[in-house]
């Protein structure tokens, strides 16, 4: 499709900053977007979630913008701005009005090199309890919020990099220093770790030269290697059940998996689209529609740059238990082990994902950052149409394949239940 | 290259901006179309807006649009639920439901090419639903445990428990959209069909569509799959009286949470009173930005909580201000103290700086208000929902200009009242009790 071939340019500066540029002129707006190669996953025991806090502590100021004044400056001139923290990456994103570019160049390259003069103990003290609080909304205090933490430390080893969560254990948090950010920031946020995209309205060969004055001077840092990794096998199933603040029961099962656009990654994501997409999916139909034992089910493939996991999540409409579900999840899979999946489920599925493609395509900073998860993973910005391919060419053996090659395999098993009443 | 590094750089040349332009039409059938031209990508976004939301739910029978908004895709015309599902999905077209307390929308968001397929399913939904009872049952079912899950969701406890005491029992903007779980054991399958036949009406709805057609295409289209739907005559509105504001604080227990749901608000006037676009300037500085100053007090100062706000929140015969947020257990009353602060202290001025800083952040932004096809869509929906005048886009950057200081100031005393504010807390009601004993943030009171 036409549509998705998104063109750019991609080049480097000589203290290796990457620099991608896609101009689209729909709307008098640019997005800007940095990836700093960077997550959870670099993370050392008793300091995760240091990636995330950061992030915040890059929204602090830097030595020629005050604290609070990058969110005044970016809103000032009608901008939108934020950062996310993943296991792999941090990024850093605004959306302003074109004529508001070079604000975003000028904040951006000045916490990219010049951070350190302007941060203090009281800056990460404030931003300590935030982070705190953060975990205890978004976490803690929700239903089913430890969840995804408790899945994930006990799905890998414990020495693998996502076996901690992005927002880091609560011991953690309160036992970062100045010096753990200072360190951080040294190893982490040079330019040569860092890309960045331009997309929108602009003139290119004007951009080029703000991009040089703004960002040119920030000296490169050490060289980074990969992690090294060791993917251990999960020998058996393990079982965790977990008492909460809940009424309903719930179930997760997760299976390890393969690396974000390994080989088997997008059958695995039509795999659960199949299972749980849709009102005719396998499992939403059998356990939400007909035999109403389930309140909802959901699957989904999770996957990053060093490893990834398969999960299927369903909660007990009251009446029924975990283990019915989990029975007719099993039968289901093997169904599709023995007996396959039809040509129309596969092609279903597929309609889905391309509609989807071309939806995404309406947000600037949704393609801004597109082109940097592609750089990122696949080293080509352009990968809209590559990446639609890879859904285009799974055949329905090779969905027969995966289930078994994954779902026949050891499995972490997590039951979130009522707290018992306690008398 | 030298230069200063510490000057903040200027905006190059203004740009410019035109807003999209909108047509109105109307079907055989008198439904009217509000149509945007939008070609930038092959996509098509229909918006069927009915006025048939939850407040015009009965007594004893709350959650009855709801449910009759779950039930009216589930089969139609010739398809089943699951075959209907499946045709949408096989020309990969998103339908959307949903119900809130003004209006029921149906939004279909479909490539061109298959958008005169899907409109023609979207036309079945809205003339020939089953509204069968197995799948009436299963609905209701599924409605049922899920205000069951509900129940655990703080998030959820706070703000249906604030409007409930806010609105006060007779007035039909008190009641969660999803309705209550006894009303709806109540209700029956007749119910919803009625419910439907009474309100479902073309002289009760209107459309939204934004993409890449022309308005002769588009209106041959929907005279074709959307006229057979009889026309109707339909004049809904409600009653409403409200409960006064009195500074109460109401606790709901949640036994064991770690942190404190916090909402404190008071009624307000409406989207059409002659200061709203004061208010909507006010509350930018108070609390509608990251930077306003709720939130650069509560986090940025204290480090209380993740974030915090501010809003006016206008249903279409309604109103309130509130503030949110949610905080360790322990700051409870550190933060109320701090928010009733801030309210006080608000209705002592603003300063010109703030000001200017938050007509240029509105107004810069308001070309980013129209990026994506769901922008656009959302933006005439309001438009028409609170009725309010038709080149209403047009002036909004002058209408905001032109507010002075004192206008803004005025607002700030006629709009923001501490001393009548309630609050609500979610959380455990002992820890709860136990901090707020010594403060007075009003009468306070434990509810289920």
């Amino acid at each position: 499709m036409e549509l998705l071939n998104i063109k750019y340019q991609k080049y480097k500066l000589d203290n290796g900053l990457e620099i991608i540029l896609h101009q689209n002129k729909n709307l008098p707006a640019v997005a800007v977007n940095v990836w700093y190669k960077v997550g959870s996953a670099q993370e050392t025991k008793g300091k995760t979630g240091v990636a995330h806090l950061f992030e915040h502590m890059m929204f602090q100021g830097s030595e020629n913008v005050a604290k609070e004044k990058h969110f005044k400056y970016v809103q000032e001139s009608g901008g939108t701005l934020n950062g996310s923290t993943s296991i792999d990456r941090t990024n850093y994103y605004e959306k302003l009005p074109s004529n508001y570019l070079e604000l975003a160049l000028w904040l951006e390259s000045d916490r990219m090199g010049y951070f350190l003069p302007a941060l203090n103990q009281e800056k990460l003290d404030n931003q300590k309890d935030v982070v705190f609080n953060e975990r205890l909304e978004r976490y803690d205090n929700q239903p089913y919020g430890l969840a995804w933490e408790l899945l994930i430390t006990n799905l890998y080893d414990k020495n693998h990099p996502y076996s901690w969560p992005t927002i880091g254990f609560a011991d953690d948090i309160k036992n970062y220093n100045l010096d753990d950010v200072v360190n951080f920031f040294k190893k982490y946020y040079s330019p040569n770790n860092a890309s960045l995209v331009v997309a929108g309205n602009f003139d290119v060969e004007k951009t080029k030269s703000l991009i040089e004055k703004y960002f040119a001077n920030i000296e490169s840092g050490e060289e980074l290697n990969h992690l090294k990794t060791v993917n251990k096998k999960l020998d058996e199933n393990k079982v965790i059940t977990y008492e909460d603040n809940v009424q309903l029961e719930r179930i997760y099962l997760s299976w390890p998996s393969g690396k974000a656009y390994s080989e088997n990654d997008a059958a695995l994501d039509i795999l659960s689209d199949l299972l749980t997409g849709s009102k005719n999916s396998r499992l939403y139909k059998t356990l939400v529609f007909q035999k109403e034992i389930a309140q909802d089910i959901s699957a989904f493939q999770f996957s990053g740059k060093y490893a990834g996991h398969f999960t299927i999540v369903g909660t007990a409409k009251p009446g029924h238990t975990l283990d019915e579900i989990k029975s007719e999840i099993f039968k289901e899979i093997n169904n599709i082990k023995v007996n396959g999946i039809s040509s129309k489920e596969l092609h279903r599925s597929k309609i889905g994902i391309k509609s989807s493609f071309v939806f995404s395509l309406q947000n600037l900073d949704s393609i801004a950052d597109h082109l940097n998860s592609y750089n990122f993973y696949l080293n080509e910005p352009n990968s809209f149409s590559f990446d639609l391919n890879r859904y285009d060419k799974v055949t329905t053996k090779e969905i027969n394949n995966v289930s078994e090659k994954y779902l026949s395999k050891p499995f972490v098993e997590l039951r979130i239940i009522p707290k018992s009443s306690k008398t | 290259m030298k230069f200063d590094r510490s000057k903040k750089p200027s905006p190059s040349s203004e740009i410019s901006f035109k807003m999209p332009s909108q047509s109105k039409f109307s079907l055989n059938n008198g439904l009217d179309i509000y149509f945007v031209k939008k070609k930038e990508l092959p996509i098509i976004r229909l918006n069927v807006i009915i006025n048939a939301g939850s407040k015009f739910d009965l007594t004893n029978k709350k959650g009855t649009s709801n449910l009759l908004t779950m039930c009216i895709d589930e089969g139609a015309g010739k398809y089943n639920a699951l075959e209907l599902s499946e045709q949408f999905d096989l020309l990969g077209a998103h339908l959307s439901l949903n119900c809130n307390n003004d209006t029921i929308q149906i939004t279909l968001q479909t490539l061109k090419e298959n958008f005169n397929e899907a409109l023609d399913l979207l036309g079945k939904i809205l003339t020939e639903p089953h509204l069968t009872e197995k799948d009436f049952d299963r609905e209701k079912s599924k409605i049922q445990t899920q205000l069951k899950q509900l129940s655990d969701d703080p998030d959820y406890l706070a703000n249906t428990a604030f409007e409930s005491i806010l609105f006060g029992e007779s007035h039909p903007y008190s009641f969660p959209v999803l309705g209550l779980n006894d009303n709806i054991a109540n209700i029956n399958n007749d119910e919803i069909s009625s419910y439907y036949s009474k309100f479902i009406l073309p002289s009760n709805s209107f459309i939204i569509a934004v993409g890449d057609i022309t308005k002769e295409e588009l209106k041959k289209n929907l005279n074709e799959h959307i006229s057979v739907w009889e026309k109707g005559n339909a004049d809904f509105h409600v009653d409403k009286v409200s409960n006064p504001d009195k500074k109460t604080v109401y606790i709901v227990n949640k036994k064991d949470a770690v942190q404190t749901e916090i909402r404190v608000g008071h009624h307000s006037t409406g989207k059409k009173s002659k200061d709203y676009f004061s208010k909507h300037l006010l509350n930018t500085i108070l609390g509608g930005q990251f930077t306003s100053r709720i939130n650069l007090n509560l986090r940025e100062k204290h480090g209380y909580t993740y974030g915090a706000g501010s809003s006016f929140n206008y249903y279409k015969d309604d109103a309130y201000f509130g503030v949110s947020t949610s905080v360790g257990i322990e700051n409870t009353t550190n933060t109320l103290n701090e928010i009733f602060y801030e309210l006080n202290n608000i209705r002592n001025g603003v300063t010109e700086e703030e000001l200017s800083f938050a007509k240029s952040s509105i107004i810069r932004k308001f070309p980013l208000n129209f990026e994506t096809y769901r922008q656009v869509a959302s933006h005439i929906i309001g438009k028409v929902i609170y009725d309010l005048p038709d080149d209403y886009y047009d002036k909004y950057i002058n209408n905001i200009n032109s507010v002075s200081i004192d206008e803004v100031n005025e607002a700030a005393t006629k709009n923001i009242f501490p001393d009548s504010a309630m609050t609500v807390l979610v959380g455990d009601k002992d820890k709860l009790l136990e901090q707020l004993k010594d403060d007075n943030f009003g009468e306070i009171k434990v509810v289920d």
